[in-house]
């Protein structure tokens, strides 16, 4: 009891030095607030009103479409990668204990793997452009979604697997017939949950050099043309909510006939 | 067409579970299987089936010109037998998620190879086939129904037909009404007796009354050795050497 509290104390302690060593360390304080006000008004008069011309431009229109584009071949390519490596990672599939271990912690280490890092890296490899966005994009879905689909994989039903086996199919026929149509509508679900993820990378990424919409958001707030860019932002707004009321419409017709057995 | 000669098996703890079983089996012939529960039936419909090997002995599958031994197969060569013994399991074990008649069509995956069955999957000539199966059975009007929509009677009934669609050699079925009502039962017995016409089925079964219904020849096992071999309507002392004596009076009482 006494050890358990003194140990709480020590905890309180040691927090109340941290939170106050950061503040004074990062100079904040209420005055930085005060400062910044004007300037955050100034900066949404600018923005008004906004210039909505800048969207019949054919470049903005078209980065639309490649920021899009580059959040759903990232997604594809991604989930492909992920469902192959899955099949190693599953314990159900994969009786080898090593080989299972060994993706296991690749598909950790990929996970943990900042995206920053990862795009600045392919910037230096590949280059600019919405190649290496779409790479970037790819490689940051394989560790999550790797570990969903395995994890649907072990969870099916074991008894048609080895119905199939008794009648002599091979592992890929077993895993066509019996595997994948058990897992299909968690395959979906989780891929369109990652596709939402992945667009709001994709702009992000516009920033550093990705291309597509995010490119010229940052363009614009870099040359001062912040109704400009309020105009951009409202795009951009209006496409994440579009997709994301798509893929929840999708996701809800996937699982609702699972459901429905 | 089915030999079996002096199988035996150890549990993974080493204990003997399955001691010296042989018996043959015949075309025309619908063998039952009876023994207490934990005995080893399942164990030895698996290792005539080739996915459990045995420790020792043989199971031999005679099919028409050609012999051939299912023990000490493995891969290829072992999937090619596989494919023409049927296999009927207890309770369902379809995909659920597949359509009825790709349930049965996959019971010839085993025949084609791999790369075809993940293009572009079955012929039209192997549908007809399928469909065929699923008419002697009496459930064509399911085919395009989801599996997981049928009722345990109908599902079984689909594996009846996926077993028939192998062209099997010998059909062996694992308490294939375990969880069925009575009507159901017997329409699903009903199916699978006319069979042995065609093909020797050896089944497990749980209550000794199925099998003098519907089998031509019961096997009773006890304490890893066949105990009993001969004719389906067994005396109330032969019972009682397969199953012991308190559970034997139990099910003559209920007979």
């Amino acid at each position: 009891m006494k050890r358990r509290s003194l140990f709480n104390t020590g905890l309180g302690v040691v927090l109340f030095v941290v939170f106050v060593w950061s503040l004074v360390d990062l100079g904040i304080g209420p005055r930085l607030f005060w400062r910044g006000l004007p300037h955050f008004f100034r900066l949404v008069s600018e923005m008004f009103p906004p210039s909505w011309e800048v969207l019949t431009e054919p470049d903005i229109l078209w980065s639309v479409v490649e920021t899009l584009s580059m959040a759903f071949l990232g997604t594809f390519f991604g989930a492909a990668a992920a469902f192959v490596l899955a099949l190693w990672a599953a314990s159900n599939l994969t009786p080898s204990r090593l080989v299972r271990e060994t993706v296991k912690a690749l598909m950790a280490a990929e996970r943990s793997m900042p995206t920053l890092v990862v795009v600045l890296v392919l910037i230096v490899v590949i280059g600019l452009g919405p190649f290496t966005g779409m790479v970037t994009v790819a490689i940051g879905s394989i560790g999550m979604l790797g570990r969903l689909f395995a994890e649907a994989m072990e969870n099916v039903d074991p008894r048609p697997l080895d119905s199939l086996k008794s009648t002599g199919a091979s592992k890929l026929q077993i895993i066509r017939y019996a595997v994948l149509p058990q897992v299909v509508p968690s395959l979906i679900a989780n891929t369109l949950y990652r596709f939402d993820i992945n667009l709001r990378t994709v702009l992000f990424l516009g920033v550093v050099g990705g291309g597509g919409i995010g490119f010229h958001l940052h363009l614009a707030m870099s040359l001062f043309r912040y109704a400009d860019a309020l105009a951009i932002t409202a795009v951009i707004l209006s496409v994440i909510w579009m997709a994301e009321q798509l893929s929840n419409h999708l996701r809800s017709v996937v699982i609702g006939r699972e459901t429905l057995r | 067409m089915l030999s079996v000669q002096n199988v035996a098996k150890r549990l993974p703890d080493g204990r003997p579970l399955l001691k010296d079983i042989s018996f043959e089996a015949k075309k025309g012939e619908f063998i039952g299987i009876l023994g207490e529960s934990g005995v080893g039936k399942t164990v030895l419909l698996r290792c005539i089936n080739g996915l459990t090997a045995p420790d020792s002995g043989d199971v031999v599958i005679n099919g028409g010109d050609t012999v051939i031994k299912v023990n000490g197969k493995r891969g290829q060569e072992l999937r090619v037998i596989q494919q023409r013994i049927g296999m009927i399991f207890q309770g369902s074990i379809l995909v659920k998620r597949l359509s009825v008649l790709e349930n049965v069509l996959t019971g010839r995956l085993g025949r084609i190879s791999t790369l075809r069955s993940l293009l572009y999957g079955f012929t039209e000539d192997e549908m007809t086939v399928a469909l065929e199966q699923l008419e002697r059975v009496g459930i064509k009007n399911l085919a395009h129904r989801r599996a997981e929509t049928l009722s345990g009677g109908e599902m079984q009934r689909v594996a009846i037909a996926r077993a028939l669609f192998q062209e099997p050699y010998l059909l062996l079925a694992d308490e294939p009404v375990a969880n069925l009502d009575p009507k159901n039962t017997e329409v699903v017995m009903d199916y699978l007796k006319p069979l042995a016409k065609e093909v020797a089925i050896v089944g497990v079964f749980h209550a000794p009354e199925l099998v003098s219904k519907y089998c031509t020849r019961a096997i009773g096992i006890r304490d890893g050795v066949v105990c009993y071999d001969g004719s389906p309507f067994i005396s109330p002392s032969k019972l009682e050497d397969i199953y012991g004596t308190e559970r034997a009076v139990c099910i003559t009482s209920v007979a």
